[in-house]
């Protein structure tokens, strides 16, 4: 009954092929975040809270 | 360079704003009415167009498209134009996209209760409103891109990769899940059947939880939470790792609604493992929000904005950790079609979804309005009936599919099901369905409070229809390149079409993996010899369980577990769907599993039990369907029908269509002159006819079979 789950009949390379494209890829995003400039990640992350307000200032509700 | 003098188009914000508002109530509202109708079968309204199976879509559509999708473009609209410091491309754009969006929601309204469906889940609206999707989508991408394109900022902050990433992947779900064949103006079938069907409507069905209902709000939260907390957010990198790891994961991990169904094993194998690793992801998502309050948690004491803000981020992570635990086979097992689901979803849609909404729409309303909010007492009652409601809504439905769950699968020491009858689990659990109702109506108030907290701020302020601002032009050139400016991430920053390039590749690779081989290699959906088409008769039958909605409460996938093969019979074999346009395995057993429903009862308890199901069943909750027996069978698309099939593989043979008609009829008379002998009187040519005679074909194939199925056939 439980064979389905058990006997992958070859599926596991789709796995195992799978997780290896993720572990490429992941790898490739963690080098380059590990090479990231930090003055780069400051101007990046202050993006949001350094919009220049309106002439009126309003927006300090 | 001369400082830039522009302005921000609020007026469109503002009036997705109060879309997001109307619309969620109405959703709401929808919502309380079918939670009624589980304890109360009268609620059903006594007629047609507000049973459950027709109402439920409704409901799920109006909160997932109408009020989430006005909420989602509400919050692009907003932090798009701020972020890019540009006006929206296009101001005719987003007025067709504004009015184009809320007529397909009007039309959804109308033809779900009419039965008009495609009854694929979340998907439910027919071929013409799938195009007019497309093309309304089309047209928020151009506007989109169109802003991003003229924009004075060169970098593209991580809330706009968010919104790229959900335009790309829902035009690229949205366009494969409605691969249909139209044979009339509101009619049509899928073009993938049985196992496949089922396939692509998990990948999409899954995959629009992902980039419809998580990735444009993740995109809000990254914008409004930093604006909100007036600190940028925890950690940028964190946020690059999280938004590529998401998008890349997310897609694989589709296969875990189908577990323990025919799908191929290693289909099943792939979903668990990528939706394991998709708690990282998710809760890189969830740290990275949360911590970005790190030091400011004071504010969160004052201010209601960031309260709903947390709880929305607490939803998340727990919808996000629940989630891969459900896909592990073992509670899977369990969980799978009760309640638990229904409560899983609610926490991210009540938490998540709608917290996040409210947050925001408080947030943002003031300002456009140039204005204090009315009342923040009021926002902070909201706020916590809110609370209160998704409590009240979560837990009596996590008892009751705990209880469900393990009531189907509790067996005597004799080795009997204890609870053969599957109406003794139903009942269990009405106490449960009625805190249940009581807690979506407590959320439900709060929305109203804020309704009416959130019309007086706009009648107290004065709406800025077009917001002065001002910015540098962007350099063409950009001279004295710092050298880590080449490096990719960079580039991909300041170039939009190859970011959207980019993603689209990474979302393609999970859905290809999935898909490919269970399309290409044969042996993936082995036939049967003795499953053979459905009748003329059966095809109109099956077509009137699609437009009732049966498959809102009914599965027809029979799992190999014991306690299902005991109670509903053998379980059910990849090649007995190669006909099913679409497949009709549903998700959820308020009722009974239908697939081996094919001759276990008699004609006359059929008729009996749809006129009026307590009649059969002391206790059912299900409604009775009184116009099935005076309704005239429409069979003037018979042959349309039958030859539209014929298109799509099905092996009727040759002209077949000519005949559909007289064969029709044939097998109608033997039922009405069956029902007969039973001292029901009925004319052959009523609807009533016809979905019997697909009940009662249902599953039976295989038992024609004189030699045994292997496994995963």
């Amino acid at each position: 009954m439980f064979k389905q789950i058990k006997d992958l009949a070859g599926g596991e390379f789709y796995l195992i092929a799978s997780l290896l494209i993720f572990m490429v890829f992941f790898i490739m995003v963690g080098v380059y975040l590990i090479k990231m400039n930090k003055a780069h990640i400051a101007e990046m992350s202050n993006l949001p809270i350094n919009e220049p307000q309106t002439a009126d200032g309003y927006e300090e509700v | 360079m001369q400082l830039e003098k522009f302005t921000y188009d609020n007026k469109i914000v503002r009036d997705f704003g109060i879309a997001t508002i109307v619309w969620g109530i109405i959703g709401m509202l929808v919502g309380l009415l079918v939670a009624t109708q589980l304890f109360s079968p009268s609620m059903n309204l006594g007629n047609q167009y507000t049973t459950f199976g027709r109402i439920r879509p409704l409901h799920t559509n109006a909160v997932i498209f109408a009020f989430v999708g006005n909420a989602i473009f509400m919050g692009v609209y907003y932090s798009l134009q701020r972020l890019l410091k540009a006006r929206m491309f296009s101001n005719a754009l987003s007025k067709i996209h504004f009015w184009g969006w809320q007529l397909i929601i009007v039309s959804a309204v109308i033809t779900l209760p009419l039965g008009i469906t495609s009854s694929h889940e979340y998907a439910e609206l027919e071929w013409p409103i799938d195009i007019a999707i497309t093309l309304i989508w089309v047209v928020f991408g151009i506007n989109m891109f169109g802003t991003i394109i003229k924009r004075r900022e060169r970098h593209l902050y991580v809330a706009i990769w968010f919104y790229i990433a959900t335009f790309v992947t829902i035009a690229v779900l949205h366009i494969v899940n409605s691969f249909q064949l139209p044979i009339s103006f509101l009619k049509s079938y899928y073009v993938f059947a049985g196992v496949q069907d089922a396939l692509v409507q998990w990948w999409y069905g899954h995959n629009a939880v992902a980039f419809f209902l998580t990735t444009p709000y993740l995109g809000m939260m990254y914008y409004f939470l930093p604006k909100m907390a007036n600190r940028p957010v925890y950690s940028y990198k964190l946020s690059i790792l999280h938004f590529w790891s998401l998008i890349f994961i997310y897609i694989w991990a589709g296969p875990h609604h189908l577990l323990y169904t025919s799908l191929p094993g290693w289909a099943q194998s792939l979903g668990v493992a990528f939706s394991i690793m998709l708690i990282a992801p998710s809760w890189g998502g969830m740290i990275n929000g949360l911590l970005t309050l790190r030091g400011a948690w004071d504010k969160v004491r004052e201010d209601v904005t960031l309260k709903f803000m947390v709880v929305a981020l607490t939803a998340y992570g727990m919808a996000t950790f629940e989630g891969p635990m459900l896909s592990l086979k073992q509670i899977n097992g369990v969980a799978h079609f009760t309640d638990w689901i229904v409560a899983h979803v609610h926490v991210g849609a009540l938490g998540w979804n709608g917290f996040l909404t409210f947050g925001v729409l408080y947030w943002l309303i003031p300002r456009i309005y140039k204005t204090e909010l009315f009342s923040k007492k009021l926002a902070s009652f909201h706020f916590w009936i809110g609370t209160l409601g998704i409590l009240f809504y979560a837990i009596p439905m996590y008892w009751a599919g705990f209880t469900q769950g393990l009531m189907w699968k509790e067996f005597t020491d004799e080795g009997l099901l204890k609870y053969a009858n599957f109406l003794t689990t139903t009942l269990q659990i009405i106490p449960m369905h009625i805190l249940r109702s009581i807690g979506g109506a407590l959320y439900l108030i709060g929305a109203i409070a804020m309704t009416y907290n959130l019309a007086k701020t706009m009648l107290k302020g004065k709406l800025v229809a077009n917001e002065a601002a001002e910015a540098m032009p962007l350099e063409k050139e950009i001279t004295n390149e710092d050298p880590a400016d080449k490096k990719w991430h960079r580039i991909l920053e300041r170039k939009p079409m190859k970011f959207m390039v980019i993603s689209m590749i990474v979302i393609l690779i999970g859905g290809m993996v999935e898909m490919m081989p269970t399309f290409t290699i044969e042996s993936n959906v082995p036939t049967i010899a003795s499953v053979k088409p459905y009748s003329p008769l059966e095809l109109e039958g099956r077509d009137l369980y699609i437009k009732e909605g049966c498959v809102n409460c009914h599965s027809q996938t029979i799992r190999p577990f014991r306690s299902e093969t005991e109670r509903y019979g053998e379980y059910s074999k990849a090649g007995e769907f190669v006909y099913d346009h679409p497949f009709l395995w549903g998700s959820k057993r308020t009722g009974p599993d239908l697939h081996r429903i094919g001759g276990k009862y008699s004609n006359a308890w059929h008729y009996n039990h749809m006129l009026d199901p307590t009649s059969m069943s002391p206790g059912s909750i299900m409604p009775s369907y009184p116009w099935l027996i005076t309704q005239k069978l429409d069979i003037s698309m018979t042959e349309a029908k039958i030859r539209a099939m014929q298109t799509l593989g099905v092996p009727y043979r040759e002209n077949f269509d000519a005949v559909a008609q007289a064969k029709l009829k044939e097998q109608a008379e033997t039922i009405a002159a069956d029902l007969k002998q039973n001292n029901i009187d009925v004319k052959s040519d009523r609807e009533i006819i016809a979905l019997i005679a697909y009940l009662q074909r249902m599953g039976t194939d295989i038992k024609a079979n004189k030699t045994t199925i292997p496994s995963n056939q």
